[in-house]
């Protein structure tokens, strides 16, 4: 037995937590500046101020990189691995703050940008998860902040949502404790690295599947999925942007770790056969699921089904390769996605709700340059050149394969030629000639989501010719 | 540098087209004709060009961005370069900014293709020649005008064509792609095109990734049985963008078994021969006969296209220097006659609304500039002595009696006296007889459209009376590849 906190908290410890600390406490400082803020500075103030403390963060925890520090006697781990989600949790955060800015009534601006933050640190505390403890407190609370930004719009679908996330989730949740609650039994320890040491044993695979099982639920995989496109049509668009990101990054990174560092190396193998399976049967599922979707968030939904396929496929086989890899598609999702969403805002009129594909019709005749960032990432979206998605996709097909995994491979395959049917029902409908009286273009509030279309499509192409692939990232656990 | 140039340029003037106003249909097409054809005159002098290579991954596997102009590549670029540049020539397309822009797009990614020295470079541009020729298609294809005149809007217009090519050639780029990854792993390097001295893959799974390159190569191609989104595609597009496609597009298959195939995958190659024998011998005779019955003009040449590029198939695999200099010449020709026969069409659809042979009729009385365009395209497409066409044919079929597939080459005797048949009866129905009453009168081919076909007939003659340059530029590159094959038959000294 390994008390978590026998010893006392050391000034590495602090460090190490500090940037998290940091995106917390902006919250509470956007909080407060918001009581005193002149109505017409408002909005911008909260976000300003939200993005401010976001972007110190961010470069906290850049400053960690290569300066592996185990704090809190293994119950926190900082260094390559967790700098990297952070990172894209981070960068995901801002840019759908950005988004945020026309969005909703003055005075939930500050409310939502602080509850944006606390997801966040939900989210960095989960990518340096050491024990099963930090990794339960991290999702919570990434998951309570989201519970409420999805209720956060007075529409009636809005509250919907944000119930059946709620109940949804926690059960997931309930799922994953339970597991813990077996590993514990099983092990004796809540710690990652005792596991690693474990006598595999029947208490200990039923617990690990428990817990995969709720991983699998917070990613949305197959056939745990049901949640997600209701959830994601009824929540408001910038949410449901930061939702298809942070909480993939969060998740990923407890995956990514669990599978690398915490499995016994004899048994590991086998134990994670399901997961590959379920990722396979996501990428084939969500494709063909979003085939029939005419709503765009609905239709982003399911497609972000398979893309997370993608990248648990990666880690299939537990190479060093596949792990950068999956970070370098996440990362190149993020950027995607987001974008996707970007311009997603910039055709709806409030903000919240998003388009359905028939308003994309004719698109690029009445705004071509928004139809061609759209289809920009698509293409991406879909793996084809010259986009991020691109080289990310083929460099996981040779991780896949390296490991030994082709029926994966085909299977990602398979899903991809699915996929692009998706994706250029969407290109089509905008190139095609419409008859301009028969739809409404409707516009958004703000003109700054350009700015995150913008960054986005620069992140996309720049990330097909040169790929940052970071060595010396494999999760570690003590 | 020549040959990135080559590939950005284009691309990045077709993006910036689409900064210009939006009626300004007249100034980009002067723009993209005269871009055209400085890259026309660049490539030309740019045959021993150095290469320009970047590094892109050195993990998992080295890839770069490595371009240059090699033998075989340079001459297809030359043949790209020149059908962009009359198909601009020749454009009347309603929206000439965005049209001009995305063939601007379609011609850098193209030359991407054929001048990539990096199987993974090779790959991104394959599936990025995709994305314009499916614009086009949405945005230009007979559904897209049809709908135009109807005023219908996009509700009138169903486009299966469209999908059909997407989805076909998909599916090809995406097995590309898997066998790219998988290659990468295997060999350590993607970075191979047109390196002498090659070791070729000695891998288990060998002929599995020759398998998933292959089929991407088929589809490509197209080769019966995967053919059979090719004649809808050509029927739909616009003649200009059917000139290229069916010029260059379809020869990237074709190239990357000389590319990729023969250097890397010598045994695999020599155990696959059998299997494309027999598929390039059934659409060489399969797509004679359709083109002999069919009555859509377009749909004649797209099935003559067919055979012809069975034809060339064979001629690859059958591992001889004679036919295998055959088959480069008959690319560069077939790429000539087919453009020169698809614009020709084009013309006449223009002046008569329809392309139905039955309907068409008495053409050469007033229009005997036309007459004479078709009359050249047929000619060398039949394989005329003294054309392109003919000088290809020749090479091929020598070269298989010389391998020994003497056999081959009688069965292929068949299509090619079938091609006079059917390109005869094309040219007898629409330009001979009594003119249909119910169809218009037009005058006779501009000078603009006249100017058009000349580069093209002009690369006919020359080429016919002097293959060398073709054959023997790409001797070096394909001597290499072909010395590797064991038991090669090569009966060209």
């Amino acid at each position: 037995m390994n008390p978590i906190f026998a010893n006392a908290v050391t000034a590495p410890d602090v460090a190490a937590l500090l940037p998290t600390f940091l995106v917390a406490g902006t919250a509470l400082v956007v909080l407060f500046f918001d009581f005193f803020a002149p109505k017409s500075i408002r909005r911008s103030l909260a976000v300003a101020l939200a993005i401010l403390g976001l972007v110190v963060a961010g470069v906290l925890t850049a400053q960690q990189y290569g300066h592996p520090v185990i704090a809190f006697s293994g119950a926190y781990i900082v260094g390559g691995f967790s700098v990297i989600f952070s990172e894209i949790a981070i960068v995901a955060t801002i840019v759908s703050l950005l988004l945020t800015l026309g969005v909703g009534r003055d005075d939930q601006v500050a409310g939502t940008s602080a509850l944006v933050l606390w997801s966040t640190t939900g989210a960095m505390l989960m990518a340096g998860a050491g024990n099963l403890m930090m990794i339960f407190l991290g999702l919570e609370l990434l998951s309570l902040g989201l519970y409420c930004l999805c209720g956060m719009s007075l529409r009636s679908t809005a509250r919907e949502a944000a119930l059946k996330y709620l109940i949804l989730s926690s059960m997931a949740s309930g799922f994953m404790l339970y597991g813990m609650a077996l590993l514990f039994g099983a092990t004796g320890s809540v710690s990652l690295a005792a596991l690693a040491s474990a006598h595999p044993g029947a208490l200990f695979a039923t617990g690990v599947g428990l817990f995969l099982i709720g991983i699998a639920f917070k990613l949305s995989l197959v056939p745990f999925h049901l949640w997600t496109p209701d959830v994601y049509e009824g929540a408001p668009l910038t949410v449901t942007a930061y939702m298809s990101i942070v909480t993939k990054a969060g998740v990923l990174a407890v995956l990514a770790r669990f599978a690398y560092a915490a499995l016994p190396a004899e048994s590991a193998t086998a134990l994670l056969v399901p997961m590959w399976v379920i990722a396979a049967i996501s990428m084939i599922v969500g494709n063909l699921a979003a085939l029939a979707q005419t709503d765009m968030k609905r239709l982003l939904a399911y497609s972000g089904i398979a893309q997370v396929g993608y990248i648990v496929a990666a880690f299939a086989g537990r190479t060093d390769y596949g792990l950068r890899y999956a970070m370098l598609y996440l990362a190149v999702y993020l950027f995607m996605n987001l974008g996707a969403f970007a311009v997603l805002a910039l055709m709806s009129r409030d903000g919240e709700t998003g388009p359905r594909l028939a308003s994309f019709t004719g698109l690029a005749y009445r705004r071509p340059w928004l139809a061609g960032a759209m289809t920009f990432f698509l293409l991406s979206l879909a793996g084809l050149p010259p986009t991020g998605g691109f080289t990310a996709k083929i460099l996981i097909l040779a991780a896949t394969t390296n490991a030994g995994y082709v029926w994966l491979a085909l299977v990602l395959i398979l899903g991809t030629a699915i996929s692009v049917y998706v994706y250029f029902k969407i290109v089509r409908i905008m190139f095609v000639r419409a008859d301009e009286a028969h739809v409404r273009d409707e516009r958004g509030p703000i003109f700054i989501p350009w700015i995150g279309v913008a960054v986005c499509a620069a992140a996309v192409l720049v990330l097909c010719f040169y790929p940052l692939t970071p060595s010396d990232v494999l999760p570690v656990v003590k | 540098m020549a040959a990135t140039l080559c590939i950005l340029v284009p691309i990045l003037a077709g993006l910036a087209l689409y900064a210009l106003p939006k009626k300004s249909d007249r100034i980009a097409k002067i723009i993209g004709i005269v871009l055209s054809g400085l890259i026309v005159l660049y490539v030309a002098i740019s045959a021993h060009d150095a290469d320009v290579s970047v590094r892109w991954l050195s993990r998992p596997f080295v890839a770069t961005f490595h371009v240059g102009f090699s033998g075989i590549s340079y001459w297809i670029a030359l043949l790209l370069a020149v059908t962009t540049f009359t198909s601009l020539i020749a454009l009347t397309a309603a929206r000439a900014r965005d049209f001009v822009a995305q063939m601007l797009i379609l011609e850098g990614a193209m030359m991407g293709v054929f001048l990539a020295k990096d199987v993974l470079l090779f790959a991104l541009f394959w599936d990025l020649m995709l994305v314009p020729v499916f614009l086009l298609m949405v945005g230009w294809g007979v559904a897209s005008r049809r709908a135009d005149a109807m005023n219908l809007g996009a509700r009138g217009t169903h486009q299966t064509a469209a999908w059909r090519y997407l989805i076909y050639n998909m599916v090809g780029g995406l097995s590309l792609l898997l066998a790219t990854a998988a290659f990468g792993v295997a060999y350590g390097t993607t970075d191979v095109i047109g390196v002498a001295g090659l070791t070729p893959l000695g891998e288990v799974w060998a002929p599995w990734i020759l398998a998933g390159f292959a089929f991407a190569f088929l589809i490509k191609t197209p080769v019966w049985p995967l053919h059979t989104w090719m004649p809808e595609t050509y029927a739909e597009l616009p003649p200009e963008v059917v000139a290229v496609v069916s010029a260059v597009q379809s020869k990237a298959g074709l190239y990357g078994f000389i590319a990729i195939g023969l250097p890397l995958f010598a045994n695999e190659m020599h155990r696959f021969a059998p299997v494309m024998f027999v598929l390039g011998l059934v659409a060489l005779v399969y797509g004679a006969l359709i083109a002999l019955v069919q009555t859509d003009a377009k749909k004649i040449v797209a099935y003559s296209s067919l055979s012809h590029l069975g034809l060339i198939l064979i001629g690859i695999f059958s591992f001889n220097t004679l036919a295998l200099r055959g088959a480069l010449v008959y690319i560069i020709a077939h790429g000539l006659f087919s453009a020169a026969l698809f614009l020709t069409l084009g013309y006449i659809e223009r002046r008569e609304e329809t392309r139905e042979i039955n309907r068409l009729g008495g053409l050469a009385a007033d229009n005997p500039r036309l007459a004479g365009g078709l009359m050249l395209a047929a000619l060398a497409a039949l394989g005329l002595p003294g054309l392109a066409g003919f000088a290809g044919e020749l090479l091929i079929m020598s070269g298989l009696f010389a391998a020994g597939y003497w056999w081959a080459a009688l069965i292929a005797l068949v299509p090619i006296v079938l091609a006079a048949a059917y390109m005869l009866r094309l040219f007898q129905m629409t330009m001979n007889g009594p003119h249909n009453a119910d169809l218009p009168k037009r005058r006779d081919l501009s000078w603009g459209e006249g100017l058009a076909l000349a580069p093209l007939i002009i690369g006919l003659v020359l080429l016919g009376i002097n293959p060398g340059p073709v054959a023997s530029a790409a001797t070096n590159a394909l001597h290499a590849a072909v010395a590797l094959v064991p038991a090669v038959k090569d009966a060209s000294r």
